[in-house]
């Protein structure tokens, strides 16, 4: 019986390892091969043949007319301030009419909310693309923060779901006393909320830093010091600059990787509870 | 899941609503008083006469506002939506300045866009003026009743308390009108146009032509493709649709069951370790796999070198001296659904986790003392259970996949070619989904208007599943069954 169990323990653990390598390989091919001294893509050999730290001194400090990495990673991180105070703000407002407060048309605007996200978020793009060219906003950040931050709105189910599962008799407490709604909102519901403020900030500040398809219609004016991070990483493996640029490629790629990665690691936390702990509870 | 209970027929519901409305209206203008009627032209009127004056210097400085807005720009604009404009961009002589210049053209999209968008204003303008006389005729009952009306101060907060939800809805809801269901329903009658690359403002004008892209959409003759590529890609989207969901949350499943198995050590290094291939951006990791599974990539050398690629092509299963993992319609497409799995397992894994820990110990443990073994608890406690929380989850993620854009642009665009005349005539590929090959219409072929009947379509796709979905699979009453 204990021999057997020692065997599974051991299958279970080389089944894991197995599968953790598969998933933390393409990673680890990141990271050695921004190290790399060669610039083009090693097709022969996983690890480089010889190892520098040119890449990130080029891509930090030397840009060229291909790679402004300095100034995309400023343009992303003011889009993305910018975008995590509103649609934070727009989500947890969504969420707490929603969930807290009956009114008339509740039921209806959520309903139309689901019917909204039923079209490609891409088709509005296009039309919001119009609009923004017609008033000059394209190629710009004011433009950028809006297309990310303007229908936040809509993504408000996670934190609702969780205002659901903080207990009615504690608002009502909170209105006995004689507390206003906004009152109630602020000083009670919020501070209950951590977990889920925070969710809702993390992830809508990592929009414009993973967001691609949206940037790339607005941004269209080719001018590489008007993009984000993720345009101008792209454009970095168009063919014909791949061979000279594929190792900074991947210099630039840990430079986002890890204060994103680190930030969806704190957040993935509270995804779970967010989506989870509502049916559960509810 | 409050919607799923009362799915009792939102539509009729949202017509009562109107009709209601309506009714109400017509009972405030032939009951009202004197104010009532003034504010039918005077917005502020019905306020003034129970000395609310401040809002009614509000309400008629609005009135005034949306009464120029439309006269100078939104009328004209309404005007010319019933053709889109008629004058088209022409170089003419001016004898003033000698030279050539540009006529007072019509933008056709600009026509479009914000008749459209003056439309809209103008409809939720008359919506606003009547509920302004309803509330006025609330008012002068109330006056009637010898109740207390309020001051401007106490407007003000009951924003803050009872009306607390107007304060918290109005701007989101303003930024949801303006970034999606306006430019939605721009889009939608862009279907009904023929704005192409041969229609192009400013230069050319467009105009409406009913159904005709809609009818495009279904032929297949020598020269118009769409039918054909139209049947491939929703063939395609829907059968990787099926696979993305299904593997993803099977395989996320598995892994959690194994990673929270009560044999396994170092339960939070593993979860952080698949955690972390997801961390990184998308547009990182597709990008740089991408290029690892090329022609001539590091797993082609790999292959080459263990003998694989040989046997394969002995096989007959290649034909190339490399393996096509991105570049033969059969290979990317099983490729891409593997690279699939590789970014989806860690999401559900996350999810199943959370799930998995919230089942509630006294279900397993009466099951056990039942008599049941493992697997049987498996069966009947825990996937019920999962499918039971997640299965609206299951939904989405289903209509997400369906648009799912990353995985397949990234790793097929500038990589794939189509070799398929018929698909490549109507901008298609076969790895294409309907919103890869809606970006490649625009992007590539300016054709605005087959690209709106694409999204309009993928909206009937994703309504239908799920509609479907919620009514027959995710019943209303499986809800006691856990609590």
């Amino acid at each position: 019986m204990s021999k057997k169990k020692v065997m599974s323990t051991i299958a279970v653990h080389v089944l894991l390892a197995v599968l953790a390598f598969i998933w933390i390989l393409p990673i680890i091919w990141l990271a050695v091969t921004s190290f790399s001294g060669y610039d083009g893509m090693n097709t022969s050999r996983f690890f480089p043949e010889t190892w520098s730290l040119k890449n990130y001194t080029r891509i930090l400090f030397h840009p060229d007319t291909v790679a402004q990495f300095p100034a995309w990673f400023k343009n992303t991180l003011i889009i993305a301030i910018f975008t995590c105070i509103i649609s934070s703000c727009f989500v947890l407002m969504v969420s707490y009419a929603m969930s807290c407060m009956r009114f008339k048309g509740r039921k209806a605007m959520m309903n139309i909310a689901v019917m909204l996200q039923l079209f490609p978020g891409f088709l509005s793009m296009i039309a919001i693309y119009f609009i923004l060219k017609s008033i000059n906003l394209t190629n710009s950040h004011v433009g950028m923060i809006f297309v990310y931050s303007g229908a936040a709105g809509l993504g408000y189910l996670v934190a609702k779901g969780f205002f659901d599962t903080i207990p009615t008799s504690l608002r009502e407490a909170a209105y006995l006393e004689g507390a206003s709604e906004a009152r109630t909102f602020f000083t009670i519901v919020l501070p209950l909320s951590k977990p889920i403020v925070v969710y809702t900030v993390i992830s809508s500040f990592l929009v414009p830093w993973t967001d691609f398809v949206f940037a790339k219609i607005i941004l269209n004016s080719g001018i590489s010091s008007d993009w984000t991070v993720a345009i101008g990483l792209y454009n970095m493996l168009k063919k014909q600059l791949l061979p000279s640029y594929f190792s900074r490629f991947c210099a630039g790629g840990m430079l986002v990787a890890i204060p994103i990665g680190i930030l969806f690691i704190i957040m993935q936390k509270f995804y779970v509870e967010g989506i989870t702990g509502g049916s559960v509870k509810g | 899941m409050n919607n799923v209970k009362k799915k009792k027929n939102p539509m009729t519901a949202f017509f009562e609503a109107i009709g209601r409305f309506i009714k109400e209206f017509g009972q405030a203008v032939k009951d009202g008083d004197s104010g009532v009627k003034a504010s039918l032209l005077l917005m502020g009127a019905g306020y003034w006469k129970r000395g609310q004056k401040l809002k009614g210097v509000l309400v008629t400085l609005l009135e005034i506002a949306v009464i120029l807005y439309n006269v100078f720009i939104g009328f004209p604009y309404i005007g010319k939506l019933g053709h889109l404009g008629t004058v088209q961009q022409e170089m003419i002589y001016n004898p003033t300045t000698m030279k050539n210049e540009v006529n007072n053209y019509d933008n056709s999209l600009l026509c479009l866009l914000f008749g459209v968008i003056s439309l809209v204003f103008l409809i939720v303008a008359v919506a606003l003026w009547m509920v302004n006389i309803r509330t006025t005729y609330k008012l002068q009952k109330r006056a009637e009743a010898g109740k207390h009306i309020n001051t401007f101060k106490e407007d003000c907060r009951e924003l803050l308390n009872d009306k607390f939800h107007f304060t918290l809805l109005s701007l989101p809801v303003l930024g949801i009108i303006i970034f999606n269901v306006l430019p939605l329903i721009v889009m939608i009658c862009v279907a009904f146009t023929n704005y192409d690359q041969n229609h192009m403002p400013p230069a050319k004008l467009f105009t409406w032509v009913g159904l005709a892209n809609f009818k495009s959409l279904f032929t297949t003759s020598m020269t118009v493709t769409f039918g054909y590529t139209f049947r491939r890609i929703l063939v395609w989207t829907l059968i990787w649709a099926v696979f993305a969901t299904v593997t993803t949350y099977v395989g996320g499943i598995l892994l959690s069951l194994l990673i929270n198995s009560k044999l396994t050590r170092f339960k939070k290094m593993w979860r952080t370790l698949f955690v972390t291939s997801i961390a990184v951006p998308q547009f990182v990791t597709l990008l740089l796999i991408r290029n690892f599974f090329a022609s001539n990539g590091i797993v082609n050398t790999f292959l080459a070198h263990a003998g694989i690629t040989g046997f394969l092509k002995h096989l007959g299963w290649i034909s190339t001296n490399y393996v096509p993992f991105l570049t033969n319609p059969t290979w990317a497409k099983v490729t891409i659904i593997m690279i699939n799995i590789w970014v989806g397992v860690p999401y559900l894994m996350l999810i199943a986790t959370g799930v998995l820990m919230n089942i509630p110990e006294e279900l397993k443990e009466s099951a056990r003392i039942d008599g049941a073994n493992k697997f049987q608890i498996f069966k009947s406690i825990t996937m019920p259970y999962m499918l039971f929380i997640t299965g609206p989850y299951l939904v989405t993620q289903f209509t997400a996949n369906i648009n799912n854009f990353n995985v397949i642009y990234l790793l097929t665009q500038d990589v794939y070619t189509t070799t398929n005349q018929k698909l490549a005539a109507s901008q298609g590929k076969e790895i294409d989904l309907l919103v890869t090959w809606l970006y490649r219409l625009t992007s590539e072929q300016y054709n605005y208007k087959m690209a709106a009947v694409i999204g309009i379509c993928v909206f009937i796709v994703c309504a239908i599943i799920t509609l479907f979905a919620f009514n027959f699979l995710i019943k209303g009453d499986k809800e006691d069954t856990f609590k």
